[in-house]
C-alpha cells in the first residue's frame, strides 16, 4: 500500500534520541511520548520511571528548511518501583501515560502515571537568583551583624538556566487494577484516570478523594468478560468522555446524565464481518487507543489491525476504516503465540485532523491522509535515512523480500515495534518511539 | 517467524488450529510473567478465547471441562480484594488481597481446564441447594455419577489409599511438573504446591495453610474447587503432554484430551477415592475448628 507514485514521502528524519546500539537496558525502553499543547515541549517516559522533556530550540536561521531541533530540557525520576506487601507483587515504575496541562503561567505542568499512582509535576525555570544579602555571604555563611557597616538591597542577577521538576500532587490508592489512561478535562480543573474496570474523576487540587464515574466490575468476577482499555475526555465538552473496551466497543458517556456513568449515552460498535471470523476475532478487536479529533467532531480508535474514524453522531459503524497491516491477518496464530497480538498501539491526529498516524512492526509507521485517501508506510531507522533526506515509502508483500523498499511478511521483525506516537499540535512534526529510541520526523514544507 | 500451518480450508486444519490455540491459551494462563501483577486485560482476552473454543467443542458434542463457566474462572484471582464500595465522593482505599489462596485457585483451574471430565450437567436439584457445601457435594456427584459418590463421601474414610496405580503416579507427576512451573511465584507458590500435593497424596494440608487463609476464604469454594481439581489429576495425564509439548504430535495430544467420557472416567474415579479421604480429613478439621 503505497502513497506517492515515486515511493518518496514528504517526511524526513529530523532527530534520533537515545542510544543507537542494540544493547538496551529494560529501564531505557520508552513507554510514553507526548507533545505539550504548544508543541514546544516533548515529554517521554520510560520503563525505569523517568521522564525526559525535550524543548524545541528557537528557529535557527542557518537551516530555514528544517524546524528547530529538540534538545533535552529536563530529566527527572517520576515514579519509583514499589512493592505491594499484601499481594507480594511489585508495582512497576513504568510510565504508562503522560498528559500535559494547558499552560497557565510560566511553569509547565504534566500528569504522569504508572500502574497505580498519578503524579502532577511542575516544571519551572530558574534563571535569576537574588544576590547581595546583608546578613548572608554569597556562599551562604552568615555574616556577623557587628561587621555590617552599610546596607544594600539585594538584586536579582542572571544565572545559568536551571530547570526544576517538582511533584506537586500525588494521587494514589484509587485504583485496584492497572491504570491504562489519563485524560485532562477541557475545564482544566479535573481529569480522569481509567484502569481495567473503573474510571475515576479527580480534581487536580485534591489528592485524597476521587469520584468513581464508571464501574464495570461485575458482582461475580467469574462473569467478567470485558475490560476498559482506553479512555479520553472530549476536547471541548467538559461533560463528555469515551472509553474503549476489550470487545471492540466504545462507549460515550455524559456526566450530566448521572453520577455513575455505567449507562452509556452512545455505543460505537461495528458489527463483526462473519467472513473474517477467527479464534482471535475478539482479541484483535480490542481497542488499544481512542483519540478525539481536535475538532471534537470525530474520534479515532485503534485495534490490532485497523484504524477507524467515527463520526460521533453515528454509532452504527465508522465513517472511515484504514488497514494498518492487514497482511498480518493470516499470521494471527503466530502472533498469539509470541504475544504480539496483545501489543497496544497508539494513534494520533494531525493538528488540522486531515491525517492520522499509527505505528506497526519492523519499525514501520503508517500515515493516512484522510482528504486524499492515500496512505504511506515509513520506516523509523537511523541507518536508512539521513537527517533532511526524504523517507522512502515501503511495501509489504507476501513471501520474502523481493525488491528494494519492499519486504516480505515473513521477514518482518516483530521485536521492533512502534507503539507510542505523538503529533505536534500545529506543525507537521511527529515523534515516535521505537523500542530503543525516540524519532522525530518533520514534513518538508512545499 | 512462520505460521505453523497454512490458512486452513479443511476441517482437519481447523481442528488442529483450534487445538493449538487451546494449548497456547492454557499455557499463557498458567505462566506468570514475573514478580509484577499480570495484566487483567490479557487474562480476560485469553479466557474468552478459551471459552469460545469450549463452546465450540461443546456444540460438537466433545466433552469439555465443566469448570469453565460453572466454576471460578482464573479471573477470580484478582477478586481477592476487599474494597470499600465505589460511590460518589468516596475515597478509594488501597486494596487488601487474599493472594495466596487466590493463586491456589488459579492453579487448580488450570488442572480443571486440562481435564476431560464427563459432560457438564448440573443436577436439577442444584438450583435448590443453598448450602454451599452441599453444592460441592452435588458437583462431585455430577462428575462421577457411576461411582455413587454420595455413599463414598458420607462413609468413613475407609477407602484404600493404596490404590496408587500407574495413573495416580503419573498424575502426581503432573502435579509436580505444574508445581515446578508455579515455583517461580512468591510465597503463594508454596501454598499452591502444598494444595496440589495434598490432593495428590500427602495429607499435609493443614501444615501449609495458615489460619488466616481459612478465616478469610470461602471454605466451600476451597472444597468446591479442590475436588474437581483432584479428579482431573489422573485425567490430565494426557493433557500434561498438551501443556509441555505444544507443537508436538497432535494425535497424541488429542487422544489424551479429546477422549472424554469412558476412557478417563475410570482413572478419575480412583483418584477420587484418594481425594475424598483427604476431603473427609479436611472437613473434619474445618468443622471442628
Amino acid at each position: 500500500m503505497d502513497g506517492d507514485g515515486d515511493g518518496q514521502s514528504r517526511w524526513c528524519l529530523s532527530q534520533v534520541k537515545g542510544a543507537v546500539d542494540d544493547d538496551v537496558a529494560e529501564a531505557d525502553i520508552i513507554s510514553a511520548v507526548e507533545f505539550n499543547h504548544s508543541g514546544e515541549l516533548l515529554a517521554t517516559g520510560d520503563r525505569g520511571g523517568r521522564i525526559v522533556i525535550f524543548q524545541q530550540e528557537q528557529e535557527s536561521k542557518s537551516l530555514p528548511q528544517c524546524r528547530a531541533e529538540y534538545n533535552v530540557y529536563s530529566t527527572f525520576q517520576s515514579h519509583e518501583p514499589e512493592f505491594d506487601y499484601l499481594k507480594s507483587l511489585e508495582i512497576e515504575e513504568k510510565i504508562n501515560k503522560i498528559r500535559w496541562l494547558p499552560q497557565k503561567n510560566a511553569a509547565h505542568f504534566l500528569l504522569s502515571t504508572n500502574d497505580k499512582t498519578i503524579k502532577l509535576w511542575k516544571i519551572s525555570e530558574r534563571d535569576k537568583r537574588p544576590e547581595g544579602y546583608n546578613l548572608k555571604e554569597e556562599d551562604g555563611r552568615y555574616r556577623h551583624p557587628s561587621s555590617l557597616t552599610t546596607l544594600r538591597v539585594p538584586v536579582f542577577q542572571p544565572m545559568d538556566l536551571m530547570v526544576e521538576a517538582s511533584p506537586r500532587r500525588v494521587y494514589a490508592n484509587a485504583h485496584t487494577y492497572h491504570i491504562n489512561s489519563i485524560s485532562v478535562n477541557s475545564d482544566n480543573e479535573t481529569y480522569l484516570s481509567a484502569d481495567d474496570l473503573r474510571i475515576n474523576l479527580w480534581h487536580l487540587d485534591f489528592t485524597d478523594r476521587s469520584f468513581n464515574i464508571v464501574d464495570i466490575k461485575p458482582a461475580n468476577m467469574e462473569e467478567l468478560t470485558e475490560v476498559i482499555t482506553a479512555s479520553e475526555f472530549h476536547p471541548l465538552q467538559c461533560n463528555t468522555f469515551v472509553y474503549g473496551s476489550s470487545k471492540g466497543s466504545v462507549r460515550l458517556c455524559d456526566m450530566r446524565a448521572s453520577a455513575l456513568c455505567d449507562q452509556h449515552s452512545k455505543l460505537f460498535e461495528e458489527p463483526e464481518d462473519p467472513s473474517t471470523r477467527s479464534f482471535f476475532s475478539e482479541i484483535i478487536s480490542s481497542i488499544s487507543d481512542v483519540k478525539f479529533s481536535h475538532s471534537g467532531r470525530y474520534m479515532m480508535t485503534r485495534d490490532y489491525l485497523t484504524l477507524k474514524i467515527w463520526d460521533l453522531h453515528m454509532e452504527s459503524r465508522p465513517v472511515e476504516t484504514y488497514q494498518v497491516h492487514g497482511y498480518l491477518r493470516s499470521k494471527l496464530c503466530s502472533l498469539y503465540e509470541n504475544d504480539c497480538i496483545f501489543d497496544k498501539f497508539e494513534c494520533c491526529w494531525r493538528g488540522d485532523d486531515s491525517e492520522v498516524m499509527t505505528g506497526s512492526y519492523n519499525n514501520f509507521f503508517r500515515m493516512f491522509n484522510r482528504d486524499a485517501q492515500r496512505d504511506a508506510t515509513l520506516e523509523a531507522s537511523w541507518e536508512n535515512g539521513s537527517p533532511g533526506c526524504p523517507l522512502k515509502t515501503w511495501r509489504v508483500s507476501a513471501g520474502s523480500r523481493r525488491k528494494r523498499n519492499e519486504i516480505g511478511v515473513d521477514c518482518l521483525d516483530f521485536s521492533r515495534k512502534i507503539l507510542y506516537t505523538s503529533w505536534h499540535p500545529q506543525d507537521n512534526i511527529v515523534a515516535l518511539a521505537t523500542v530503543n529510541n525516540l524519532y522525530i520526523f518533520q514534513e518538508k514544507p512545499n | 517467524m512462520k505460521m505453523s500451518f497454512p490458512q486452513e480450508a479443511s476441517p482437519t486444519c481447523y481442528w488442529l488450529q483450534r487445538q493449538t490455540v487451546l494449548n497456547l491459551s492454557l499455557l499463557k494462563l498458567h505462566s506468570h510473567p514475573g514478580h509484577s501483577d499480570p495484566s487483567l486485560a490479557r487474562r480476560v482476552l485469553i479466557t474468552n478465547t478459551l471459552r469460545h473454543i469450549q463452546d465450540e467443542l461443546r456444540g460438537e458434542g466433545v466433552p469439555v471441562p465443566q469448570s469453565f463457566s460453572s466454576d471460578g474462572s482464573l479471573l477470580s484471582v484478582v477478586d481477592g480484594y476487599r474494597e470499600s464500595p465505589a460511590g460518589c465522593g468516596v475515597e478509594s482505599h488501597s486494596e487488601g488481597s487474599l493472594t495466596p489462596v487466590s493463586r491456589l485457585e488459579e492453579d487448580k483451574h488450570l488442572l480443571l481446564y486440562l481435564s476431560p471430565s464427563v459432560t457438564r450437567q448440573q443436577p436439577p436439584s442444584s438450583s435448590a441447594i443453598k448450602d454451599s457445601f452441599t453444592s460441592a457435594l452435588a458437583e462431585i456427584e455430577d462428575l462421577c455419577p457411576t461411582v455413587g459418590i454420595t455413599t463414598l463421601f458420607s462413609s468413613e474414610a475407609g477407602h484404600s489409599l493404596a490404590q496408587s496405580d500407574l495413573n495416580s503416579d503419573e498424575s502426581r507427576q503432573t502435579h509436580l511438573d505444574l508445581s515446578e512451573m508455579n515455583s517461580s511465584m512468591d510465597s503463594a507458590s508454596s501454598l499452591s504446591d502444598s494444595a496440589q500435593t495434598v490432593f495428590g497424596h500427602t495429607p499435609s494440608l493443614l501444615a501449609d495453610f495458615s489460619l488466616d487463609d481459612f478465616l478469610f476464604t470461602e471454605i466451600d469454594s476451597l472444597l468446591f474447587d479442590s475436588v474437581p481439581c483432584s479428579s482431573s489429576l489422573s485425567a490430565s495425564l494426557g493433557a500434561s503432554k498438551v501443556v509441555s509439548m505444544v507443537t508436538d504430535d497432535f494425535v497424541k495430544t488429542l487422544t489424551g484430551y479429546g477422549n472424554g467420557g469412558s476412557q478417563s472416567a475410570l482413572p478419575s474415579n480412583q483418584a477420587f477415592k484418594l481425594d475424598l479421604n483427604e476431603l473427609d480429613h479436611i472437613m473434619e478439621v474445618l468443622v471442628g475448628s
